[in-house]
C-alpha cells in the first residue's frame, strides 16, 4: 500500500506545476501506469481523491490513468511482444533475453487547467 | 482552460534524492536487502555480517514499521545499525536513508539497507543502493518471482533461504529458479540456510567481490 506514497508525490508535482503557470483550478490530471509498477490503479485512485480535498487548487480534479502494456524485444531474434504473463520468455525461439520496452512507467504526462 | 504537459517520473524526487545519495557512496557499497516478512534477512545478515566486519568498515540501516529489534540484533553482531521505524509506512525511501547516514557517517565499506518486509512497495523506491538482493524462504511460494515481478524485475542477486527445510516443504527450488530467471535472466541465485550453514560463506564472497568491484 504505497499508492499513498506515490499519490502525494503526484500531488507536489501537480501544485508546483499549476502555481508555477499562474492556474487557477486543475480539472484533469493524466498519469501513465506500466502494468509491471506495481501499483494498484483503485488504490492510487482512491489515495489521490482522499488527499486532493485538502488542496482547493485540486478538489475538483480528476485522475485519468492509460494502463500501459507489458512489451519487450527479444536479444535473440528480435521479436517483439506483449506480456500478459509475468514471464518475459520470447513468444518466438523461448529465449529469456528480452529487453523491456514498455511496462514499468509510473508518470505524469500532462494537467488540465483553468 | 489549457493543458499543461509535465512528463515527469511521479516518484521523481524520491529518486532525484538517491541520485544525489548515490553520488555520496563513491567508495561505498551499498545493498538493499528486501524480502517478504519473515524469510531471514535478519538472520543472514547477523551470520554474514561476522564473516565480514574484521576486514570491512560496515554499517546497517533497518527498515522496520515499528521496534528496534533488529537493529539490536544486528548491534549484538558488533556491526553498528541505525534503526528507522516507519509507522505506518510499508517501504524505506531516499529520505530515510539521508537520515541513516547522518547518524553513521560515510567512512565505510558496506552499507546494506534492510528495508521493510514487502516486496510490493519497496521495488518502487529507489534508495541510491548499487544493487537490491531479493531474500525468499522455502516456506513461501515457489511462484513469488511471477507473483511479484515488479520487485525480481530489479534485483541483482536472489537468495533462496531455509534451504534445511527443502525435505519437508512443497517448495520446487528449480522451477522457483526458473520462474525468477523467466522475470529476470541474469538474476545471480544464492541458497542459504543459518541452521546449516550453506551457502553464507559463497554470499560473504559475493559481498566481497560486489566491495571490491565498487571500489575500483
Amino acid at each position: 500500500m504505497h499508492e499513498m506514497s506515490v499519490a502525494t508525490s503526484l500531488i507536489d508535482i501537480v501544485l508546483d506545476t499549476a502555481k508555477n503557470n499562474n492556474a487557477s483550478k486543475v480539472t484533469k490530471v493524466f498519469v501513465k501506469i506500466g502494468r509491471l509498477a506495481g501499483i494498484e490503479k483503485d488504490a492510487l485512485l482512491f489515495a489521490y481523491d482522499a488527499i486532493k480535498d485538502e488542496y482547493g487548487l485540486i478538489k475538483e480534479s480528476e485522475m485519468v490513468i492509460e494502463d500501459v502494456p507489458i512489451t519487450g524485444k527479444c536479444h535473440k531474434c528480435g521479436k517483439t511482444d506483449t506480456y500478459t504473463e509475468m514471464f518475459f520468455a520470447c513468444s518466438s525461439c523461448g529465449a529469456y533475453e528480452v529487453e523491456l520496452l514498455t511496462g514499468e512507467e509510473m508518470s505524469i504526462t500532462e494537467i488540465e487547467v483553468d | 482552460m489549457g493543458k499543461l504537459i509535465i512528463k515527469e517520473k511521479i516518484l521523481s524526487k524520491n529518486s532525484d534524492m538517491a541520485k544525489q545519495l548515490r553520488n555520496k557512496f563513491k567508495n561505498t557499497l551499498v545493498l538493499n536487502f528486501v524480502s517478504s516478512p519473515g524469510s531471514g534477512k535478519t538472520s543472514i545478515l547477523e551470520r554474514v555480517l561476522v564473516m565480514l566486519k574484521d576486514k570491512y568498515k560496515l554499517a546497517v540501516i533497518e527498515g522496520d514499521q515499528q521496534t528496534s529489534n533488529d537493529a539490536d540484533r544486528i548491534e549484538a553482531t558488533g556491526v553498528r545499525a541505525f534503526q528507522v521505524n516507519t509507522g505506518g509506512s510499508c517501504h524505506l525511501e531516499a529520505s530515510d536513508v539521508e537520515r541513516g547516514i547522518a547518524e553513521l557517517g560515510l567512512d565505510l565499506d558496506l552499507l546494506i539497507i534492510e528495508n521493510v518486509g514487502n516486496l510490493v512497495c519497496t521495488a518502487a523506491f529507489d534508495l541510491g543502493e548499487d544493487a537490491k538482493i531479493i531474500v525468499l524462504s522455502t516456506t513461501e511460494g515457489e511462484d513469488k518471482p511471477i507473483k511479484y515481478p515488479t520487485m525480481f524485475r530489479v534485483g541483482t542477486a536472489f537468495i533462496i533461504n531455509k534451504t534445511d527445510l527443502l525435505p519437508y516443504v512443497d517448495f520446487d527450488i528449480e522451477k522457483c529458479i526458473e520462474y525468477a530467471k523467466g522475470v529476470k535472466p541474469d538474476l545471480d541465485v544464492i541458497k542459504t540456510s543459518c541452521k546449516t550453514g550453506e551457502g553464507l560463506q559463497e554470499l560473504a564472497r559475493y559481498i566481497e567481490k560486489m566491495i571490491q568491484i565498487k571500489k575500483g
